[in-house]
């Protein structure tokens, strides 16, 4: 299984063929969920995971002010006070912002990945930048969480599910993100 | 004269706009060391401080984690929304 390592005092990590297909599969879906329409995909419709996140997409991008609809955007951008108007207010002037550095970072991610997934084979992704890769990875993992309304007892459901159950292999994707951040954050 | 007016006003200026706090919510996605970095980061506090204001979000269900003035925590909410924490700000006293 990929993990990071500092190898030379820069961060590498070693990636499996299959393991950069998940990740950029992912991060291509929740960049078109932010608003970035025009990538094209490394994955195509007959993929397990392709329906995830980018067919929730509403449409709600740029100058808005209501709150998403979408339950993975309302995560990632959650309202910032109680008061809805005032909530309002703070989107009017920070929500682009939030949402650019969020598209910045999985467009760095999926950069690296497509490398790996357009050579064809397993590879080493060489002096990452391990802060984009955190912030990457968490907004994959919170992602991921909304879509299978992940919480304390997830692990409990995931080791109950029968294996010819496709919710399995979400679930088995998610924990692995979670895996992946922390031996991200061990080094850091 | 012209100095104790400054200060004056700086005080009043403190009183009047700071009584604003930011807030970080628990949840069950984000990782417990995932949570200590960011704090660590976002407030350079040193590991320990970080550690400990992170069980107490995870504890209590939430946590003040920086007051100041309405703008200064709404800059505070925006820089913790980027690193993906939920986090809120209202008044102090209002919690």
């Amino acid at each position: 299984m990929s993990k990071f390592e500092i190898v030379n005092g820069e961060y590498v990590l070693d990636i499996t063929l299959d393991e950069a297909h998940i990740l950029i599969n992912l991060a291509e879906q929740l960049l078109e969920l932010l608003g970035e329409g025009n990538i094209p995909h490394h994955y195509d419709s007959t993929d397990p995971f392709a329906q995830l996140m980018s067919s929730m997409s509403d449409g709600n991008f740029g100058g808005e002010v209501a709150p998403p609809e979408d339950a993975v955007l309302k995560r990632l951008l959650p309202n910032a006070y109680a008061d809805p108007e005032a909530s309002a207010d703070f989107r009017r002037y920070t929500e682009q912002s939030i949402r650019d550095k969020k598209v910045e970072t999985l467009t760095a991610i999926r950069r690296e990945l497509a490398a790996i997934v357009d050579a064809d084979k397993a590879g080493l992704i060489e002096d990452l930048d391990a802060y984009q890769w955190l912030l990457g990875l968490n907004d994959l993992h919170l992602a991921l969480a909304v879509r299978l309304e992940a919480d304390e007892s997830s692990y409990d459901h995931f080791e109950s599910l029968p294996d010819e159950d496709p919710q399995k292999a979400i679930y088995a994707v998610y924990f692995w993100l979670g895996w992946l951040q922390e031996s991200l954050l061990k080094l850091m | 004269m012209n100095d104790t007016l400054t200060e004056m006003d700086l005080s009043l200026a403190q009183m009047t706009e700071s009584p604003w706090i930011t807030i970080v919510w628990d949840d069950p996605v984000n990782l417990m060391s995932y949570v200590t970095y960011v704090f660590k980061k976002l407030f350079s506090l040193p590991h320990e401080q970080a550690h400990e204001l992170m069980m107490k979000v995870h504890n209590d269900g939430r946590a003040v984690v920086s007051s100041g003035s309405r703008e200064e925590m709404e800059g505070d909410v925006q820089r913790l929304h980027e690193h993906g924490l939920w986090a809120t700000l209202q008044r102090e006293g209002t919690l």
